[in-house]
């Protein structure tokens, strides 16, 4: 494979807390994968233009405010208005346990929780952009 | 036979023996700033230049105040018990804080406001949506802070804060008009706002308006109160949240001195008086990851604070080089069984104590699930009072003072801190230090640093990546009522309506007026606010006229 792994990092809500997002933006990126980290509060609709202009393979998304289910289902939703919901959405940050299956149901791939080692993470998206 | 070669001989003999068959169980034992500490500290470590007890200690009450600010400390002003709350609509949280001052010796109250007020939007703007209440109380305009103390004199506190980062001038005009709604003069209550805006475009991210400008809006805070409150609180300096970013205490606490500089040097030119600011200062300073590290810090850094002051600047006022300390007591948290969360808070806040701290707020066990529950949060809040009252933590001024361990980890912070200090300085201070990305750049490394310390397990989390029993975080973490959104939103529109929107323009545009010029804004924000303007719409004129902050974060790592 020629063409290195493309993942999008996404910051959506309004809190400004993204060691987080910084730390495995690093990590993915140093595990050979081209990495795009949004910056804070993106708009949802910003997130999937850019996903969609950067024709990444995956699309991270962290978030630790809470509004988690309002602001993925607008993502869904974007995704879905132009025809590119097969990109594949993961999320991380403080997402309650019970939250999860809901988050699954409306589309959301997989969801990391605090305490995810690192690693986790990256062999997680090393398997989706290499192992499918 | 001297101490140094007594000290050799145990060394080579009882010591190494002793390890032959007992061997340690680390090679190294490292602290979070990155200073390796000794195995033992003697008389050795404070020998000739290293210390001078009227030099570096002196007596508490007097310069340089590395033994407390005041000469009895807790025995004529326990620290002020102070609790963070707010969640959902301000009726919710008032009904919060009427049950927080049933619980008896809570003296503060610090507003926690949701994101959408720090970002300067309205409950209605779109961005807005899924945040409102959350995180905090949602505030719109005066009438919300009406709610919020309904029943609640602002004077039967020792002190309110609220921390209005990106909105300081808003915040402190709403609490001299919530003073006035009750019948109240300045002089009779005790107001404290976070307003350090430097901070968010380094760590914690509630900017609005590029950076210049915002700290103009900062300074005239602090320039307003010392002409007319000098008894309120205009700025708490944050070391905090560039420590939980990744920092490390010690250039956290550097970067909040150089923050700080910032602000005095931009009132200096205003035309204050540095012993008419610095008395209004305080500074919020922060250790989460060692005990004796957070001690030395507070320490460390009042003797700091009163050198810059009496030999930089010089103060001559003892009130300016006495450095105030605010803490908000974390421990490294962590969400796998949450309860014992409460013992770390209980030693974080153990060790601030030990540190002399005036001003004490303690996490509550399930913060890091989400918005605390009302009896995590009391539990919390008697932490303070039981280490305040009982076991006898608070009858010595500086109980640890003079110990070698101490004074030599002191010495030793100091020395890194001003190390720290001087680089940012010298780079051109603390506004160039976060345009160049320098600031952004040590964060980064310590955070990853943490991380990989925490995942090889050279830091040990009990219950986490140490004696784990469980797999899954527990839920049932406090939740808002999913109908606060809207409620909020159907309040913003009745006080739109039943205000007078001309007096409204009218004051926005004296907001617009002055904003322009170089006066103090303070004043038309004032009658703005008194009128019932919104919190997002003067910072609607604020943003139009000075634009947006564009963070440049958008990089692509290979």
């Amino acid at each position: 494979m020629n063409r290195k792994a493309r993942i999008l990092i996404g910051k959506v809500g309004l809190d400004g807390h993204d060691v987080g997002a910084r730390v495995v933006a690093r990590a993915l990126a140093d595990a050979g994968m081209e990495v795009i980290y949004t910056g804070l509060r993106q708009s949802t609709q910003h997130i999937v233009t850019a996903a969609v202009e950067e024709a990444v393979d995956v699309i991270g998304i962290s978030i630790l405010s809470g509004a988690h289910m309002a602001l993925l289902a607008d993502i869904i939703q974007s995704l879905k208005q132009i025809d590119s919901e097969d990109i594949p959405l993961v999320v991380g940050g403080i997402i309650p346990m019970e939250d999860i299956p809901m988050l699954k149901e409306m589309g959301v791939l997989e969801v990391f929780p605090p305490e995810t080692p690192t690693q986790a993470i990256v062999e997680f998206f090393s398997g989706l952009v290499h192992g499918a | 036979m001297t101490i140094e070669k007594k000290l050799k001989k145990w060394e080579q003999q009882t010591l190494q023996n002793w390890l032959k068959e007992n061997p340690e169980t680390k090679k190294r034992y490292n602290t979070d700033v990155g200073i390796e500490l000794e195995r033992l500290y003697t008389p050795t470590n404070l020998d000739g230049e290293a210390f001078d007890y009227e030099r570096d200690l002196g007596f508490p009450g007097e310069y340089p105040f590395t033994r407390g600010i005041t000469p009895s400390m807790y025995r004529s002003n326990p620290f002020i018990v102070s609790v963070y709350s707010g969640f959902g609509t301000p009726r919710q949280s008032n009904q919060r804080y009427k049950k927080i001052l049933e619980w008896g010796g809570v003296d503060e109250i610090a507003i926690a406001a949701d994101l959408p007020t720090q970002m300067g939007y309205d409950s209605d703007h779109v961005m807005s949506k899924g945040e409102v209440g959350r995180v905090g109380v949602a505030i719109d305009s005066l009438r919300d802070m009406e709610i919020l103390f309904e029943d609640i004199p602002l004077n039967r506190l020792k002190r309110v804060s609220f921390l209005g980062n990106s909105f300081g001038p808003i915040a402190l005009a709403l609490m001299i008009a919530l003073g006035r709604k009750q019948g109240l003069q300045t002089s009779d209550f005790t107001i404290n706002l976070q307003n350090d805006i430097l901070k968010e475009y380094i760590a914690r991210g509630t900017y609005i308006i590029p950076i210049r400008p915002a700290v103009r809006l900062a300074t005239d805070v602090v320039g307003y109160c010392a002409d007319n409150i000098p008894n309120w609180y205009p700025i708490n300096i944050c070391a905090n949240h560039i420590n939980a970013a990744g920092a490390g205490s010690t250039k956290a606490t550097a970067f909040a001195l150089a923050n700080g500089m910032c602000y005095i040097s931009d009132l200096l030119e205003k035309g204050y008086h540095i012993d008419a600011v610095a008395p209004l200062l305080t500074m919020f300073l922060d250790e989460r990851a060692d005990f004796f590290v957070s001690i030395c810090n507070f320490r460390a850094t009042r003797r700091i604070w009163a050198r810059l002051m009496k030999e930089n600047l010089k103060a001559k006022k003892p009130e300016s080089m006495a450095l105030k300390i605010y803490a908000y007591s974390h421990g490294g948290e962590a969400m796998l069984e949450p309860m014992n969360n409460t013992v770390r808070i209980t030693l974080a806040a153990l060790a601030y104590v030990f540190g002399g701290v005036q001003f004490l707020e303690n996490a509550s066990y399930d913060e890091v699930l989400g918005t605390p529950s009302e009896n995590a949060a009391k539990i919390a809040a008697r932490t303070q009072q039981i280490l305040m009252h009982e076991l006898g933590i608070t009858n010595t001024v500086d109980p640890l003072g003079g110990s070698y361990f101490v004074e030599s980890l002191t010495n030793q912070i100091e020395k890194e801190i001003l190390k720290e200090f001087e680089q940012v300085e010298a780079k051109g201070g603390a506004i160039a230090a976060i345009e160049s990305g320098y600031y952004k750049a040590r964060i980064s490394e310590g955070a990853s640093k943490r991380q990989r310390a925490f995942e090889s397990g050279e830091r040990i989390s009990v219950g986490v990546n140490k004696y784990r029993t469980e797999s899954e975080i527990p839920s049932g973490a406090f939740r808002i009522d999913p109908s606060s959104e809207k409620e909020q939103v159907d309040q913003l529109v009745k006080v739109k309506k039943n205000r007078n929107n001309r007096t409204v323009r009218e004051t926005l545009e004296f907001v617009r007026e002055v904003a322009k010029s170089d006066g103090n804004i303070v004043a038309p924000i004032l009658e703005a606010v008194t009128a019932y303007a919104t919190i997002g719409e003067i910072c609607g004129v604020l943003r139009d006229l000075f634009g947006e902050y564009q963070s440049t974060e958008y990089f692509r790592a290979r």
